[in-house]
């Protein structure tokens, strides 16, 4: 039977509110940051010449219009991913999880590469619905596995990508090297047994007061959802916050001219691209149509290598990747897939020049 | 802070943020940040937003009826709103920022190009067939592009819109006539840009949006033909409810 009281205070959801053990101190260091850069600015105003400021000015409405970009563009994919997750805390439960993933390292590790298909995410709303499918007993190998490929290997990115390059070789190749990529990705992280290593999660079995699924009218359900879905949003869109003003402001001080001018050659421009799909950090549902502005400058190799990469990590996945595993977790997460789409574009290069 | 006024600041945060967006496509700027395509997507988000802002805040009220009810001791009356206050700064960015599409500032730092591959060629020949004064500075620059053969195209009367680019490189009496193209958000916008030869250029401000009319022609490059309009007018317009274009 349902019991009322075990669920009807929300701080009893430990991930709900996550900060507070370090909350007291972090209203006062903003506004002491607020402040001094007040002062900063206010002794800059006075000191630098007019035109300096203009400059300025405009560099800040550049950096404004390129953040809001990013921003308003994430929002909705965070909001879907986020409601995913709600919906599999109230609606799915351990049991059925144990029963549709399978136990051995490979076999969930390629289940999880192939789950995408289930969720159509993208690397965004990834993020918190991985969280949430280890906290309903995902294994290690097969969560790590789908936070890679899902980005890719669901429905509207496969849609996307036809539409920018056709159902051709392009499409084929991205799929098969983020599968491949995902699925070697969450193998290694299958030699480590214990997950509490891996994931920052305070409790792996974070419910200790499981819901009850059957004894809940299916609006209540849903409207538990919805606060749950919130909740996440609130934590992880943080970090798509600080993510995309970190992208906006390399955008506006590092010339995208000067990234692009750097290399054609096998090696350089497998690394340029990786640099670009890095710092853009734009959607994976829609990158195919970036990429394919490079058609012409770059080799299919590196134009590769930006399709398979970009959706696995960039600026803001990192800031939200933080959220949910340890920091040395988060340097594998970074390295084997930038290692292996380098190493993938340079065969290319090499083979298919 | 108490669980009922963080459940109401959230409540706040959310309807704050739907309402901004929601405001966004009112006055037409939200084309400024997205490609145009994407705004039903941002129409979801705006309804996603407020129904879990009316959740949250249901939440808040029933919590504090809850408590109040069995007067019990929570361990977590007061919980920081710090880590909401994140949320405050696109609004606060948006709000205090006026907003201003892509310009020549992005120009100068993002670059620009007169010539690229920006469709794959199969899916773009129809535009080829348009009438030529209807083509934008996209579809001329594809032409260039994807054409082997120009010839039928050269003399052909163009009228484009775009903003007045004056670069150093250019001789004197010619600048670019610009567009910025954007496939997803204005994190990927680049600009593309063509000739125009006109003898008062240097009278034209930058970033001025013009209607320009006069033949194409072919101009050699380093490597490439790029397109040049011989300029017969030049007219002031407003700037277009949609700057940018979308491939």
């Amino acid at each position: 039977m349902l019991n009322p009281a075990a669920w009807q205070q929300p701080p009893r959801m430990p991930y709900n509110l996550p900060m507070e053990s370090t909350s007291p101190r972090r209203p006062s260091r903003t506004l002491i940051i607020l402040v001094a850069v007040a002062v900063l600015a206010a002794v800059l105003f006075s000191i630098v010449p007019g035109n300096l400021f203009t400059w300025l000015w405009e560099q800040l409405n550049l950096f404004a219009t390129v953040f809001l970009g990013i921003f308003v563009e994430a929002v909705p994919y965070l909001l879907l991913g986020t409601l995913a997750s709600g919906l599999v805390e109230i609606f799915l439960d351990r049991e059925q999880m144990a029963r549709l993933i399978p136990r051995g390292s490979l076999g969930s590790a390629l289940a999880g590469a192939v789950l995408g298909l289930v969720f159509p995410v993208c690397e965004c709303g990834v993020i918190p619905l991985t969280r949430r499918l280890f906290s309903k007993g995902l294994p290690l190998p097969a969560g790590v596995a789908f936070l890679m490929a899902a980005p890719v290997f669901n429905p509207i990115v496969i849609f996307s990508t036809a539409s920018a390059f056709g159902w051709g070789r392009m499409l084929l190749w991205r799929l098969g090297l983020t599968l491949v990529i995902a699925v070697v990705v969450g193998l290694i992280f299958s030699v480590e047994k214990d997950a509490g290593k891996v994931l920052k999660m305070a409790t792996p079995i974070l419910n200790p007061n499981p819901i009850q699924k059957t004894s809940l009218p299916f609006t209540e359900k849903m409207r538990r959802a919805l606060v749950i879905a919130a909740d996440e949003f609130f934590e992880m869109g943080r970090y798509l916050i600080v993510g995309a003003m970190l992208a906006a402001a390399m955008q506006t001080f590092i010339p995208q001219s000067a990234l692009l001018s750097i290399g054609s050659g096998p090696l350089l421009s497998v690394l340029v691209m990786l640099a670009l799909a890095f710092v853009l950090s734009i959607c994976s549902t829609v990158d195919a149509f970036v990429a394919l502005g490079f058609v012409g400058s770059f080799s299919f190799g590196s134009i590769l290598s930006f399709l398979v990469f970009g959706p696995m990590v960039d600026i803001k996945s990192i800031m939200m990747y933080r959220q949910v595993f340890k920091p040395r977790a988060v340097i594998y997460l970074v390295l084997l897939p930038l290692l292996m789409s380098l190493l993938s574009g340079l065969v290319f290069n090499y083979l298919l020049p | 802070m108490t669980p009922r006024m963080y459940r109401s600041f959230q409540a706040l945060l959310l309807m704050a943020l739907s309402l901004f967006l929601g405001l966004k496509i009112i006055n037409g700027t939200l084309s400024w940040y997205i490609n145009q395509r994407f705004a039903p997507l941002t129409f979801l988000g705006i309804v996603l937003l407020s129904i879990m802002a009316q959740a949250i805040y249901r939440q808040g009220k029933k919590d504090a009826d809850h408590d109040h009810e069995h007067d019990h001791e929570h361990e977590h009356s007061h919980v920081s709103g710090g880590n909401l206050a994140f949320l405050l700064i696109p609004l606060a960015i948006g709000v205090l920022i006026p907003a201003r599409p892509l310009d020549s500032t992005a120009l100068s730092t993002r670059g620009f190009t007169t010539s690229s591959a920006l469709v794959s060629s199969g899916s773009s020949t129809t535009f080829f067939e348009t009438d030529a004064e209807q083509r934008t500075i996209l579809d001329w620059i594809k032409i260039f592009n994807y054409e082997s053969d120009l010839a039928p195209y050269l003399g052909q009367q163009a009228a484009v819109i775009g903003f007045v680019y004056h670069d150093k490189t250019l001789p004197e009496g010619q600048f670019y006539v610009s567009r910025f193209v954007v496939s997803c958000c204005a994190a990927d916008g680049f600009a593309l840009a063509m000739a125009v030869e006109w003898p008062e250029a240097a009278s034209l401000e930058q970033d001025a949006w013009v209607l320009v009319r006069g033949p194409v022609n072919s101009l050699k490059t380093d490597e490439r033909t790029i397109p040049i309009i011989r300029a017969e007018s030049i007219e002031i317009v407003p700037a277009p409810d949609q700057p940018y274009l979308y491939p």
